[in-house]
């Protein structure tokens, strides 16, 4: 896809959109449009983690598969929110699966270059890993609430 | 109302007569277990003559008095409130018939109660309790019954050094002026044992008619005033007031609360005590057919884990937060409820805490307050 | 000497309870039900969504359970319960022909009248979504009268949804907004994996922050990282209403134990705006 539609989509995603143009035509260039059908996996665990994805439209399953039980879904990402920091620690390989549930669009950044970039503009760079630390620690709290089971009949101690 | 009244000994003994032949139960002190409470009593033998106590944080003890004062005592483990707010009560009956359950009321013959020897204290713990059983937007139809028919003898408190007590921080004593039946204030000379007699309505009026009775001299007057000065000039305690629902509400997460919890037993003694405290619980009983069913109150006491129990967890768990809970309500949040302190000044939850928790000095320290001790000690 | 009396409108003792009849029962949960009750005497109970009635088991206790519907005819109750005690044990038991025993109505209701010409959020928690449904049925009544109609609806997992057939129903409906969520999906699910909190964010673009009221419902920490996120997007704490839930016993203001602070959630709950809670909402078990 021509950079010009990544750089409409980064100009409205809420990871990005409020980044200067002269940022986001940064980010533009190392990125790319894919699309994914329902059921086709987005990365899958195990395997090396070289992308990073901003969640356009859609929802994505982050599962883990369990020998003798399937995958099991932990969490789904919608549209507006991102998938993936595992490549933010080079080399490093995917933890868990990441699934479309529905047809997905997402704008996919290749991590060794936006490695390269965040070193070469520091600036952008801590910029980029506040927002992923928001990101990662949104799912942390989700993870932790679902841990607790709070909807769950109510325990002996 | 009438000037003021003077009664001997014997009139105090036509005073109950009297009472009996309108059909009232009368309850008054007697010295039983130990300690002087509150019981019905027959005749005149029945009051403590010549008793007093000593009361200080976790310590009561009676003791013979080197005079025959009937009322020279500060008040003692029970109060109005077991006669008022009595436990437990039948809420209602239901029978079961095939697969129909028919609901009875429990009909008792309602008490006619006669209260002789209210402390001022507790004629304002009364008034508490009226605002939260009584004028609140649901009237307990047991408490009005009883609060209703009510016969109400003052004894203003004198001829005692009241340790634990501080009515006058709280503006509840030690003299009542207004609220009662009947008033008496004690003079113990040892040829005049006498009672100067307020007249506070006309059901009082009415009755002092009955028992022989003189005017009151001037000099009568004096001795009354003076008995009751003096007690006022030697509380125990002292609590400031001025301010402390804010303060007490500011700090709650003062680390002092960690300091009391350290001692509390959470033993609920200062909630039994307590003139004022109406918590109480409901719970179903059934025979052992399962044809009757009754529904019981009792008085409950916000110091056990189970006070809190929602969905089987308690949300108070720690003493810590319960002691809160019991302070906060006391001395803060009662008069956002009901516009008065829930506390009177009675200094009972001082006496009977068995580690001697005294709640002047807790509050004074959780809000920074100088706590001072007035009068004799 | 016993007086024997079914309790009609003239004994006004707040401590009897009127007899009433259970007409149906649907089961929605492996633990929960809710039951449709008509009532045995000419006593007409008329509850607003948020209030709740004291439930009583004869001979086994009674306890307090929000209005989860609306009645179909006047002076029916419609009551979703949950099997976590001996009361309710026995009321999940209960079937069409039983007879228990009914106090109420009791507490304040949902703010409906101040969300009139607003956008309404519903956030509903589990068992949460029960007193929350009545509001909902209320507000589709007359729907006209508010702007945006916003309901998330979180539950531990698919086999623990409430109310399917109104579910499916709402789904479909284009003057709704629903989203659902589930804590442990199954193999079958296929929808949001998450916590309720999250949808909030997925919603900003739905609803004007200034010109919205909020009802939340649900475990306290949800309910807490939902105010949270509510915050985040504007909404004022005057605007944010919660249902709390406490051991209530007489339900009339008299037990004292469901007290917080200076509240007595029978009386001045169960429905508070955060506004009145907001002083006490980070001092733990108070």
């Amino acid at each position: 896809m021509s950079d010009r539609s990544v750089l409409e989509l980064l100009a409205t995603h809420p990871f990005t959109a409020d980044l200067s143009e002269e940022q986001q035509a940064q980010l533009a260039a190392c990125a790319r449009i894919a699309h994914f059908e329902p059921d086709e996996y987005l990365l899958r665990e195990g395997q090396p983690a070289t992308a990073f994805y901003l969640i356009v439209s859609g929802l994505v399953s982050i599962e883990v598969f369990v020998p003798g039980h399937g995958p099991r879904p932990l969490q789904t990402v919608e549209g507006g929110s991102a998938v993936g920091w595992s490549w933010m620690l080079a080399p490093s390989r995917w933890e868990f699966d990441a699934r479309a549930l529905e047809r997905t669009t997402a704008v996919v950044f290749d991590a060794e270059r936006l490695r390269a970039l965040f070193l070469e503009d520091c600036c952008l760079g801590l910029r980029l890993v506040q927002r992923l630390l928001f990101i990662i620690t949104e799912r942390l709290r989700a993870a932790r609430l679902q841990l607790l089971d709070l909807y769950g009949p109510p325990r002996e101690r | 109302m009438a000037s003021p009244a003077v009664i001997d000994v014997n009139g105090l003994a036509a005073l109950i007569a009297a009472l009996q032949q309108e059909g009232y139960r009368v309850i008054g002190p007697i010295r039983r277990d130990g300690a002087i409470i509150y019981d019905e009593i027959s005749q005149l033998n029945d009051l403590p003559f010549g008793w007093g106590d000593e009361q200080e944080a976790g310590m009561y003890r009676v003791r013979r008095r080197e005079d025959n004062a009937v009322f020279g005592y500060a008040v003692g483990p029970h109060s109005w409130k077991r006669f008022l707010h009595p436990s437990p009560v039948v809420l209602w009956r239901a029978r079961r018939r095939g697969n129909e359950w028919m609901i009875e009321e429990p009909v008792e013959d309602s008490p006619r109660l006669a209260f002789l020897g209210v402390r001022s204290c507790d004629l304002h713990a009364i008034g508490v309790l009226d605002r939260v059983l009584h004028h609140g937007s649901y009237i307990d139809p047991i408490y009005a019954e009883r609060r209703e028919s009510a016969f109400v003898i003052v004894v203003q408190c004198a001829h005692f050094t009241p340790r634990t007590c501080f009515c006058t921080s709280m503006g509840t004593g030690p003299k009542a002026t207004q609220g009662f039946d009947l008033a008496l204030t004690e003079l113990v000379e040892p040829d005049a044992h006498r009672f100067v007699v307020e007249v506070g309505s006309a059901r009082g009026a009415a009755i002092l008619q009955q028992i022989p009775h003189r005017p009151a001299e001037p000099t009568d007057v004096t001795a009354a005033e003076h008995a009751i000065a003096q007690t006022a000039a030697s509380m125990g305690r002292q609590l400031q007031t001025a301010g402390l629902p804010a303060a007490l509400l500011a700090n709650l997460e003062h680390p002092h609360w960690d300091k009391i919890a350290q001692r509390c037993l959470a033993c609920g003694n200062c909630t039994m005590v307590c003139p004022t405290c109406f918590c109480f619980s409901v719970e179903d009983r059934h025979d052992l057919t399962g044809t009757v069913t009754e529904r019981i109150r009792r008085l409950d006491v916000c110091f056990t884990t189970s006070f809190t129990y929602t969905a089987g967890k308690p949300l108070r768990q720690s003493i810590r937060s319960r002691y809160r809970q019991w302070l906060t309500h006391k001395l803060a949040t009662w008069v956002e409820q009901f516009g008065t302190f829930g506390c009177v000044g009675c200094g009972r939850c001082i006496t009977w805490c068995p580690v001697g928790i005294d709640l002047t000095i807790e509050a004074a320290a959780i809000t920074g307050r100088e706590q001072t001790t007035e009068g004799v000690v | 000497m016993v007086k024997p009396a079914i309790a009609t409108p003239a004994a006004t003792n707040p401590f009897f309870p009127l007899p009433f009849l259970v007409i149906s029962r649907r089961r929605e949960t492996r633990d929960t039900v809710t039951l449709r009750l008509r009532p045995l005497s000419d006593v007409r109970l008329i509850a607003q969504p948020g209030q709740f009635m004291m439930l009583s088991v004869y001979g086994v206790g009674e306890v307090p359970i929000s209005v989860s519907g609306l009645p179909r005819r006047p002076g029916e109750l419609e009551h979703t319960i949950r099997a976590v005690g001996s009361v309710t044990r026995h009321l999940v038991a209960l079937h069409p022909g039983d007879q228990i025993g009914v106090r109420g109505p009791f507490g304040t209701s949902w703010p409906l009248q101040l969300a009139h010409g607003q956008d309404v959020l519903l956030v509903a928690g589990g068992l949460g979504f029960a007193p929350l449904r009545s509001a909902l049925l209320a507000i589709l009544r007359e729907r006209w009268r508010y702007r945006q109609v916003i309901v998330l609806y979180g539950a531990r997992s698919p086999a623990d949804l409430l109310y399917r057939r109104d579910l499916s129903r709402w789904l479909q409906r284009p003057d709704l907004v629903l989203r659902i969520t589930v804590d442990h999906p199954d193999q079958y699910w296929r929808g949001q994996v998450g916590v309720v909190p999250n949808l909030i964010r997925q919603m900003a673009a739905f609803f004007e922050p200034a010109n919205t009221v909020a009802m939340i419902c649900g475990p306290e920490i949800m309910m807490r990282f939902t105010i949270r996120e509510l915050q985040k997007h504007g909404i004022p704490d005057e605007r944010i209403f919660l249902s709390l839930e406490r051991n209530m016993q007489c339900a009339i203001g008299l037990c004292g134990h469901c007290q917080l602070g200076p509240f007595f959630l029978c009386k001045d709950g169960p429905v508070l705006p955060y506004s009145r809670l907001a002083p006490f909402s980070e001092i733990r078990e108070f």
